[in-house]
Order: structure tokens, then sequence, then C-alpha cells
């Protein structure tokens, strides 16, 4: 913006002398931050060093020798730990700051050996035998253990996938999306307790402040989980009595999410809970409206859709309205 | 010309200048809200998550209003008629503008909404009415270079923008194949021309004050164009091309010039973001430099995919330890403290998130399968997806 333009307000009244003669002298640009590209060339090379050492291992598993494999992928985390331990702040049930840029990443680098390392392990000395619980269930303590310890949101999201792993399901979205693997009544109610745990964890970190900030992580993989799960398990007993304990549940998860909502004034987590409420609602609507079963049905639910849409966007932009007020 | 009021446009760059000046501690908040008021923002332009929820339940509400009215005209057979689409597309864009005119919406998710879906109507209508669903790809590209150039004028849409500009370069493409064999040898280096010749032209005329308002729309074509100018001589797309046109697949002829082209433009582009300081400049060429090494790896297999993937990560991995140590202190105006962009992606994140979707690929999930070194949590097919 140009001098007059500052002059103008000073005429105005709307500068003082003092901010109107900070302003106008010409000063050098604020600093340009290239924080994100560097952050991004490190995640970049953490995920192409450790799938090029994964492919490594992989080809040449006949050749290397499974013992040397092993030293090197433990000298790795060892000394991506020993690095963490030595540069990383002292613990703190609050939020820690990283040392430097790149210690994030080292201790990603350094996480994802040491679990490969266990996983190579198992895979070739079978050091938990069979049981196979075991084989993930350490790695995810391990897991948890350094994302609290190094205050790391990354990897406790490695250790909430991992946790799901256990239990025999998958986490990430994508998985989510494409992995249809809700057609059995057992694995959807894993996926229940699954969020329930996660969810508890969030209300616990908040009640306790302790890494409050890790709030945010368990309570969306919970919320996300939960409705999903819960929609699943709606249409997997559609036409069972089951059904309405499922719709039920939704809508006590709906009530949690909107109070919890409100208080922490994540619009956010309202929209996930308007939109998968809205879901579970107009599925109700068209049962209903499928009875009736004749060519005003479809009207009917045309005019539904049609209606129901605009009142959500007033909803919305009310529930906006009344974060902000807060 | 624009849709929006001029006046709050105008409001918003003060503020946000403003609003940069009280960061840096320049004014104080007493002086910075007696501005606000001064120059106040009428508009109706929610926080992001609003935004995006506004957004999907506008499209529904289309979706369905125009199913239910395709259902009460259906026996009339209006809607076998090819003019329905536009006529659903214009209906549309009324909506979009008595929303802005009336509700004084601006990024607000629904105005999004609806403009989108008022180009893809109008798009899909004029196709059909035109060359009845025939592919013609020359008549499409002539039909979206000027409804989206209309649109970009009219609402200033980044994504309005970036369709304009490829529907050009593609209207170019297209233009060049109708010619015949002439026209195939000669399209890069048209192609070349055309996209330096249009970022010439916006790079010139990009600080005039007639523009003001499509500074975002300006950068965003800009954008297209250093992709379009680089792709032009990229050795693969070209050769690639040259062979699906043509139906053969022998080498190229001016091979060396693609080959320098492809390796040392993204590091021109690169020279250019550090000196300009632009970090869409900066992020594009970073982008590019990796295409250059894919384009290379596609044709000379000097190393095995792992040692490769290893090497790479670790000089990444190198580069920006060296980065990070010799901007400790800030240097000839580069920082690595936080910038301004950062709110958005802290509040969601974003960078856990991605952790969580790439290092923890579901096949892990069936350690007792027994592939062969299924147990990990190596990112393998992690990595080859992404690289």
């Amino acid at each position: 913006m140009n001098e007059a333009f500052y002059k103008n307000l000073h005429a105005e009244g709307l500068l003082s002398d003092e901010s109107f003669g900070k302003i106008t002298p010409p000063r050098p640009p604020a600093d340009f931050s290239v924080q994100w590209e560097v952050r991004g060339l490190l995640y970049t090379g953490v995920l192409l060093l450790t799938g090029g050492l994964g492919l490594l291992v992989y080809e040449n598993i006949d050749t290397i020798g499974h013992k040397i494999v092993l030293v090197c992928i433990a000298a790795i985390f060892v000394a991506c730990f020993a690095y963490c331990y030595k540069t990383s702040l002292p613990f703190s049930p609050q939020k820690v700051k990283a040392p430097n840029t790149y210690s994030d990443y080292v201790l990603l680098l350094g996480s994802v050996s040491l679990v490969s390392f266990i996983g190579y392990w198992q895979y070739q000395y079978h050091i938990f035998g069979t049981s196979y619980g075991l084989a993930t269930f350490i790695p995810m303590l391990v897991l948890f253990f350094i994302a609290y310890y190094f205050d790391h949101l990354g990897i406790l999201s490695m250790a909430i996938a991992n946790l799901a792993i256990w239990m025999g399901v998958s986490v990430t979205p994508k998985a989510l999306l494409l992995q249809n693997d809700y057609d059995s009544g057992t694995i959807i109610n894993i996926y229940i307790v699954l969020a329930v745990l996660l969810i508890i964890a969030a209300f616990l970190s908040q009640h306790y402040n302790f890494k409050k900030h890790f709030k945010f992580t368990y309570l969306h993989y919970g919320v996300h989980v939960g409705y999903i799960a819960l929609l699943a398990g709606y249409f997997h007993y559609y036409d069972n009595f089951l059904a309405a304990i499922y719709l039920a549940a939704l809508v006590l998860l709906s009530g949690l999410v909107y109070i919890d909502a409100i208080k922490n004034k994540s619009f956010y987590f309202l929209l996930l809970m308007t939109i998968y409420s809205y879901i579970a609602l107009s599925s109700l609507v068209i049962r209903v409206l499928f009875q009736v079963g004749d060519i005003g049905a479809v009207y009917l639910v045309l005019l539904y859709f049609i209606g129901s849409a605009v009142g959500l966007i007033f909803l919305l932009i009310s529930f906006n309205k009344k974060l902000k007020a807060l | 010309m624009i849709a929006y009021n001029e006046t709050w446009l105008a409001n918003i760059r003060v503020q946000n200048i403003l609003k940069k000046e009280l960061s840096r501690g320049s004014i104080t908040e007493d002086e910075f809200s007696a501005i606000l008021a001064k120059y106040p923002v009428l508009f109706y332009s929610p926080a992001f998550f609003v935004r995006i929820g506004l957004f999907i339940l506008t499209c529904v509400i289309v979706l369905f209003a125009d199913g239910l009215l395709s259902l009460v005209f259906m026996s009339t057979g209006l809607i076998e008629a090819s003019g329905w689409p536009i006529f659903l597309g214009l209906l549309s864009y009324a909506s979009l503008e008595f929303i802005i005119a009336t509700k004084n919406h601006f990024r607000s998710g629904v105005d999004d909404a609806l403009l989108f879906l008022a180009a893809l109507q109008l798009t899909v209508g004029v196709a059909i009415l035109l060359y009845g669903g025939a592919e013609n790809y020359l008549a499409l590209s002539i039909i979206v270079f000027p409804l989206c150039l209309f649109f970009t004028i009219r609402f200033s849409d980044m994504l309005m923008a970036a369709f304009c500009c490829c529907a050009f370069f593609s209207t170019v493409f297209f233009g060049l194949e109708k010619i015949g064999s002439l026209g195939l040898n000669v399209m890069p280096f048209v192609l070349m021309a055309v996209s330096a010749g249009a970022y010439w032209l916006l790079l010139k005329y990009k600080n005039q004050a007639r523009l003001v308002n499509y500074a975002n729309c300006l950068v965003v074509a800009q954008t297209v164009c250093l992709l379009t100018l680089y792709a032009a001589g990229n050795y693969y797309i070209v050769q690639t091309l040259s062979d699906q046109l043509n139906g053969t697949s022998k080498p190229i002829a001016f091979g060396m010039i693609f080959w320098a082209w492809t390796m040392i433009l993204p590091l021109v582009y690169l020279a250019f973001g550090i000196k300009n300081k632009d970090a869409i400049r900066l992020r594009t060429c970073l982008f590019l430099i990796a295409a250059a090494v894919l384009t290379f790896r596609t044709y000379y297999h000097l190393l095995p995919v792992d040692v490769m993937l290893i090497l790479g990560g670790a000089a990444i991995l190198a580069i920006a330890y060296a980065i990070t140590k010799y901007l400790k202190m800030p240097r000839y105006g580069f920082t690595l403290e936080d910038g301004d962009d950062v709110d958005l992606m802290d509040n969601l994140r974003v960078e856990s998130l991605i952790v969580a979707q790439t290092f923890s690929q579901p096949t892990t999930a069936h350690p007792q399968e027994g592939v062969k070194f299924g147990g990990g949590d190596f990112g393998g097919g992690g990595s080859s997806a992404n690289f």
C-alpha cells in the first residue's frame, strides 16, 4: 500500500504520529519463510530413504545376511533416538517445542526403522513365536511411548494406526474408504470399541491436562471411525432390530461431539457431526418414504433433500455465529 | 465487471496489509480496529470449514433441484433436448448472481459451488448441443475457454482461471493436431512459444491498477503457464505424445534440446524463485525437479530403484539439513521461522495425518499372511506411490 494511503489515514486521525513514523519509511520486506519447503524436503527424504531401505532389504534378503540387515537397521534407529534424546527438551506434560526443524524427522526416521526392525526380527527369527498379537502390540506401545516422550503428533498417529492393526482393523482414512471390510458384524464392533477407546483417550488428555494438544488427533480418528462404524452397523443389520441400537448410539455420539465442539469452539467437529448425522437422518427418511413405493415417493425424496440441505445451510451458518459469539 | 462489491474487495486488501503491520508491531490494536471500522467488509465469507460444508450442501441442493425439475418435465420430452443442461446451467448462474447481489456471499462455499456447477452444466450443454456428444476436443476447448474467461473476469475465481488457461493451451494443442504432420512436428516449439508469451504478458500486466482484483487469478495463470512451458519441452511428454499422435515409436528429433529443457528449466525456475522470494514458484520448481528426475529415470536405469531411493533420500536430507544449518539465522531475507500461512495447516495438524497415511500401510494389518517382508512398517508401498 502506498504512502499516500497512509498519509490519508494519518490525516483522518486513524494513525498516531508514532505509528505513522513506523509505517511510512521504506523498510525491508518481512523475511520470507521457507519452513514448509524445508519440511517438505525432509519429509520426502525420510520417505525415500525408508522406502529405499525397505526395498533393498526386500530384494536382497537372501544374499545380505539377516544379522547384518538387523544390525544396520538397529544402528539407524539407535543413532536417531540417541540424537533426539540428547537434543530434546526435558519431558513435560505440556506441549514441548522441537529443538530444531529437522529433529522431528530424525525421530520419524528412527521410529519407522524401529518398527521395521521389530517386524523383520519377528519375520525372520520369530521372537514372539506365533503370538502375532504381541508382535504388533510391542511396536504400538513403543510408538505411544515415543510420541508422548518426544511430543510428536505424527508418531502418535502412527501409534493409533498400530493400535488399530493390533485390534485387527485399519484406521487410516484411505484404508477406511478403500477397504470395504465392513461386511461382518464382528469387525464393525471392533471399530466401535476402537472409536470408544480413542474418544476416551481424547477426553482424558484434556481432563488431566496431560499432553492436551494430543486431543485433536485422538478425537479426529475416534469420531471418524465411530461414525463410519455406526453407519456401517446400521446398514449391516438393516432389517434387524439391532439397527435401532446403532442409530441410537449414533445420536448419542452426535450429542457428545456437539457438546464438546461447542465447548472447545471447534467448527471442524461441528461440521463432521452435522454431515454424518445428516447421512443417518437421510437414510432413515429415504427408508420411510420408499415404503410408499411409487413415483410420489421419488418426488418426496427430491423435495426432502432440497429442503433439508437448505435447512442445514442455515444451521451451519447459525452454528458459526454461535461459535463466534462464545 | 466484477460481480462482487469492489469497495469491499479493496477494503479486504487494506485489512490484510494492516493485519501484517499489526503483527509486525507497527500499529496498535486500537488503531487497527478503528481502521477496520472505517474500512468495513460486509461480505459473508465464513471460515474454511464452514465454506466446505456450505459447498457440499449447495451441490446437494442444486443436484436434487435439477433432478426434481427434470422429473417434472420428463413427460413433456423437454429434457431430451440438448438445451436442457444449458437451461439448468443458466439457472445455476442466475442463482449465483442472485446470491451474490442479495446476500453478499463472497467465497462462502455457496458461490463457489454454484459457479463450479454452472460452468460444468453450460460446458456439457453446449458440447452436446453442437456436437451431439461426439469426441471433439478442439471444439470443447474452444467452448470452455471463453466460458471460463468470462467466469474468471466476472467472479475472479482461481479455479476458473486455471481452467481458462488449460483450455487456452489445449485449444492450441488440438488446433495444431488438426493441421497434420507439420503441426505435430512443430507442436512442442509452438506450445513453448505460446506459454512463454502468455507468461510474459501476464507478468507485464499484473501490476496494472485495473487488474488489482485479479491478483490471485494471475498467480494461478502464471503457474499454469510455467507448468505448460516445462511440459511442452519435457522429453518424456514429447516422446509419448509424438508416439501416440504419429502411431510410431522412434526416438524424436532434436532429442538433446528436449533433454536440456527437461533438466535445466527446473533449475532456472529455482533460481528465479529464490531471487524473487516467490513461494509458488519455489514449490512449483521443487515439484518439477522431481519430474525431471523421474523422466531421466524412465530412460536411463543407471542404478537399481532401491539404491536410487536411498541415495536420493539421503541427498535430499543432506540438502535440507544444510539449509536448516545455513538459515539458523535469517539470511538474505530467508528465514525458517513460522510464516503467515501456517494457521490452517496447524489447525488441522495436516502433517501428522499425512505421516499416518504414508507410513502406516494397510498391508501391514495382516502380518500373519507371511508375505516376504510383510511384518514391518516400512513405507515400501507408500514410497512407490509417492515417488
